[in-house]
Formats: C-alpha cells, sequence, structure tokens
C-alpha cells in the first residue's frame, strides 16, 4: 500500500482544481450559448411568464372535453381501419427491405464492403435523416393522395429505425461462428444464414414488433398530409377550428397507441 | 407436394401437428396481408393518374436541388438545432421530477405520486409531437417557442421513463446508508441516487437530443419554427427544386448531429 505523500497529495489536489476551473469554463460557455440562442430564436421573452398561464386556458376552455361521440362516426372508424393495415403493410413490407439492407450495413459479415455497404448504409441514413412526415408529403406529389403514399412513408421509416437497429445488432454478433462456417466452404449467402441469423433471430423479432408499434404511432398523424388514415380528419377538425372534436381524435388516438404498446410488450415478453 | 415441405414435415424432431400449425399460421398471415395491399393498395390508388415509369421519372426531375437556395436554409436549419436543444434541456429539467415519482423505490408515495409520474409518462410517450405543437401553437401563436414546448413534452416521457428505470435498478447501500445518517428524500436523490444513474442518464439524454433533432425538422409543418416551416412553403408553392436542397440540408444536419452523438456517447460510456 502506498502512502500519500505531500507532493502527491498537492498534485491531485491542483489537477482537481483545473478540472473544476474547466468545469466553470464550459458551464460558462454553455450559459452564454444559452443567451444568444434565445435571442436567435427571435423568442418573445416578454410572453414566457403568462405562457403556462395560457395553455392552460387554452386546454380548459377550448379544447376539453372532447367531442367522443364526433370521434365515432362510422368514416372515423373506417379510417381506424385503415390506418391499422397501413402500419402492418409499411412495417411488413419496409421489413422485407430492412432485412437485406442490415446484412449488407454490418460491417463484420458484409457480402461486399467496397460497394453494398456504403449503398446500403446510404440508404439507411436518407430514409433515417428525412423524417416520415416529410416522406409522405413528398410521396403524396409522386403517387397522389391516399394511403399508398402513408404505406410507402412507413417502409421508409422501417428502413431507418429497424434498418439501423438490426444492423447494428448484426455487427454484434459472436464472429467464431461465422469463421466456423465459413471454413466449412460456405458462400456469403450460407454464411447469413447458417451463422448470423440464428444469433440476431430473437432480436430481430424484438425489434420488428417494436418497430411495428413505432409505426403505427407515426402513421396515426400521416392523414395530415393526405397520405391516408385518422390523421386527415385531425386536420379538417383543426383548420375548422373545432377543438373539441379534434380532441376527440386525439383521444381515439391516444387510445389507439396504448393497445398498440401494450400488444407488443406483451407479444415481445412472450418472445423471450 | 414439393420436396421441401415433405422433409419439413417428416421431420422426426417435431410434432407433425406443430408442424402443420405452423404453415397454417404463416398461410393465414399472407392471406391478410395479401388482402391488406388489396384493399388499401390496389383499391385506393388512382393507376391512371399515377402514369409510367416515364411520368414519375419527370417528377423525380423537378426535385433536383436548387443550389442558389441554400444560403436561405442555413438559418432555418440552425434554428431547429437550437430547438432541438433548448427542447430536451427543458425536458430534462421536467423529466427529473418525473422521473423521481415514477420510480418505485423512491416515490415518496406509493398511491398518490406514483400513479402521477407513470400517467405523465405515459401521456407524452403516446401523444405524437405534431398533437403537441398544433395545441401550443393554437395557444401562443407561431413562432420556435410552441416547437421547443411541443419537443419539451413529447420526449419528457422517455427521458423520465428511463431515468426512473435506471433508479430502480439502483444499489441499495448507499441509499440506506444515507438514510440511517437522517438524510432527506431529496438529499437521499441528489447524493445517493443521482451519481449511480448519472453515465445512463446523459447517454439517453444525447440519444433524444438526437431524435429531438428530427422532431423538430417536422414541428415547423403546423407552424412551429424551424427548417419544416420552409419546406411546408416550399411545397406548398410548388418549388420542388428548393423542397431537393431542403431535404440534402436535413440529411447533411441529421447525418452530422448523429455522428457527434455517437461519439460523445462512447466517450462517456
Amino acid at each position: 500500500m502506498t502512502t500519500l505523500t505531500l507532493a502527491r497529495y498537492e498534485q491531485i489536489a491542483r489537477a482537481r482544481g483545473w478540472s473544476r476551473f474547466w468545469t466553470f469554463v464550459s458551464l460558462v460557455l454553455v450559459l452564454c450559448f444559452g443567451v444568444w440562442s434565445v435571442y436567435a430564436l427571435n423568442i418573445p421573452t416578454e410572453r414566457i411568464a403568462g405562457m403556462f398561464g395560457r395553455i392552460g386556458n387554452m386546454v380548459w376552455h377550448r379544447l376539453m372535453p372532447p367531442d367522443l361521440v364526433f370521434a365515432m362516426q362510422p368514416k372515423i372508424l373506417a379510417s381506424v381501419l385503415e390506418t391499422v393495415q397501413m402500419s402492418v403493410l409499411g412495417a411488413f413490407f419496409g421489413t422485407c427491405l430492412a432485412v437485406p439492407l442490415a446484412w449488407f450495413a454490418a460491417w463484420n459479415v458484409t457480402p461486399n464492403r467496397s460497394f453494398l455497404y456504403p449503398l446500403a448504409r446510404g440508404i439507411i441514413v436518407t430514409a433515417r435523416s428525412v423524417p416520415t412526415l416529410m416522406w409522405a408529403m413528398l410521396l403524396v406529389t409522386f403517387f397522389g393522395f391516399g394511403p399508398f403514399a402513408g404505406v410507402l412513408a412507413l417502409i421508409n421509416g422501417t428502413i431507418g429505425f429497424a434498418g439501423k437497429l438490426m444492423s447494428e445488432q448484426v455487427e454484434a454478433i459472436d464472429m467464431k461462428r461465422v469463421e466456423a462456417i465459413r471454413a466449412t466452404g460456405a458462400n456469403e449467402v450460407d454464411v447469413f444464414f447458417y451463422a448470423v441469423l440464428p444469433q440476431v433471430r430473437a432480436n430481430w423479432m424484438g425489434t420488428i414488433i417494436y418497430n411495428w408499434d413505432t409505426q403505427f404511432r407515426s402513421s396515426t398523424i400521416l392523414g395530415f398530409m393526405g397520405a391516408g388514415g385518422l390523421g386527415l380528419f385531425l386536420r379538417q377538425q383543426i383548420a375548422v377550428l373545432e377543438y373539441p372534436s379534434a380532441m376527440g381524435i386525439v383521444a381515439i388516438i391516444v387510445g389507439l397507441v396504448l393497445v398498440s404498446e401494450a400488444l407488443s410488450h406483451q407479444l415481445r415478453k412472450r418472445l423471450y | 407436394m414439393p420436396a421441401s415441405d415433405q422433409i419439413l414435415l417428416s421431420n422426426p424432431l417435431r410434432d407433425p401437428r406443430t408442424i402443420v400449425r405452423r404453415y397454417l399460421a404463416i398461410a393465414a398471415g399472407l392471406l391478410l396481408i395479401s388482402w391488406m395491399v388489396k384493399d388499401v393498395v390496389i383499391d385506393e390508388v388512382d393507376w391512371k393518374r399515377l402514369g409510367g415509369t416515364a411520368e414519375l421519372l419527370k417528377t423525380l426531375s423537378y426535385f433536383v436541388p436548387d443550389w442558389t437556395f441554400f444560403p436561405q436554409i442555413v438559418r432555418p436549419l440552425l434554428e431547429t438545432l437550437l430547438m432541438a436543444f433548448w427542447g430536451t434541456l427543458l425536458a430534462v429539467c421536467l423529466a427529473m421530477p418525473v422521473a423521481f415519482m415514477a420510480a418505485r423505490n423512491i416515490t415518496p408515495h406509493r398511491w398518490v405520486t406514483y400513479p402521477i409520474g407513470r400517467a405523465l409518462i405515459v401521456l407524452s410517450r403516446s401523444t405524437h409531437e405534431v398533437i403537441f405543437a398544433l395545441i401550443y401553437v393554437a395557444a401562443l401563436g407561431l413562432g420556435p417557442l410552441p416547437g421547443i414546448l411541443a419537443l419539451a413534452s413529447r420526449s419528457l416521457g422517455f427521458v423520465a421513463k428511463t431515468t426512473a428505470e435506471a433508479i430502480e435498478n439502483v444499489n441499495r447501500g448507499p441509499i440506506e446508508a444515507m438514510e440511517a445518517a437522517g438524510a432527506s428524500p431529496l438529499a437521499v436523490f441528489l447524493y445517493a441516487v443521482m451519481p449511480q444513474v448519472m453515465p445512463a442518464f446523459a447517454g439517453n439524454v444525447i440519444f433524444s437530443l438526437e431524435i429531438n433533432l428530427r422532431r423538430a425538422s417536422i414541428l415547423g409543418l403546423v407552424g412551429a419554427g424551424g427548417i419544416g416551416y420552409v419546406f411546408a412553403e416550399a411545397m406548398q408553392s410548388l418549388q420542388y427544386d428548393r423542397v431537393g436542397t431542403i431535404v440534402i440540408g436535413l440529411i447533411g444536419l441529421v447525418v452530422a448531429g448523429e455522428f457527434i452523438s455517437n461519439r460523445v456517447r462512447a466517450r462517456i460510456l
């Protein structure tokens, strides 16, 4: 056991003093950045004080109570079905595309590092960087209003979300089994099916179910941009300032999301 | 019957009934999917108006970026980044007390504060950021302020949930030691719980900053500031070359943000 000499003690104290100094400097810098950004964002600082009162007033007097009778109309319930269909189709076909992309985009087992890897990475990053709602707006200009554009937007969302998670899971596998399969003279496809897939299957199933849950959440709002589903009625009601009936639709959305979350939680629990 | 099916059906390691049931489940699933494809895609799309591949390529050519527009989107992109920053900061401040209430082991009261904390988390996690933004824009007017509040309300649930889970998994030792010394619940939280959850907490905050950057970019579609506002304007005025520029600028921003966040998280964890 070493004794703490005075010199060593002074050294530690000095190091601690410097680290405190740098913490202080970075805090001051962050504070300056914060003050500058409030100015840069043009935030009306004089309104912040009364802000919560106004939000509360809005919520209690104009949004409440949610008009559930309006929200239970047959055409809205039909759009609920459409929303579910869109989310299932988007998650299903998106997963079909995300599986090969995840394989190509995993650095350790990708069949081709100079072409397929950057291509798959690029597709996943592009799909991920642009939010689903923006994809929906872009795709509506190509394919017209309706749920088809929404399904395509959800496919993009799935590639970005599930594709990234799944390729990260592939990158974390045990490489010894890959080497063992490769040593038997297997080609890349065999390596994928016999060394990669068995190792990631459980994680991938969990990700696929979680991804459906995520896509379902976005599908409830896609109609806002004309891409099919429940969101269209939300937009209509807000456009005519019928806030209570809009809140009825929001209540339906929240209820559906809770159901889907419980469902995906149960499915994932049974899986493991 | 194809040879492969025969082999699978006669797999001696499995009960044939299980195999048949599995095939039936897959068939039912595919049938359901094809019904949905017919219902949603084949019947709903106006195939005549859609035109052929040539027409789609023509639409795509409208989106070729117009780089002279780029200087005008630098400021909205920066605004998006700042909105994400402030939204996350606010969410962290609000999530602290919520996580304190929603962690089963340190919540002040099991039947009062615990359900409140849980309900806040569920509400925040199950409401889309656009819905929050709509409410705040209606109450506060256009601009980045409602956007920041929407981001904060939306990511509060994630930060509070992960923090509460981290708190539930802490080592009891330091907590008991402090309680034995007569420390108040707040002191226990600050000096026995926080140091233990700090690494996981920091990682989650950076992760939600990254998510909020992407969320912030769509809030402008409902008038809450940022790049989405410019995007919606360009879409509505059919200036698709500008839309192309915005999309590429956004991809650049998000990729840069993700790169930095990965670096920082790797250093913290």
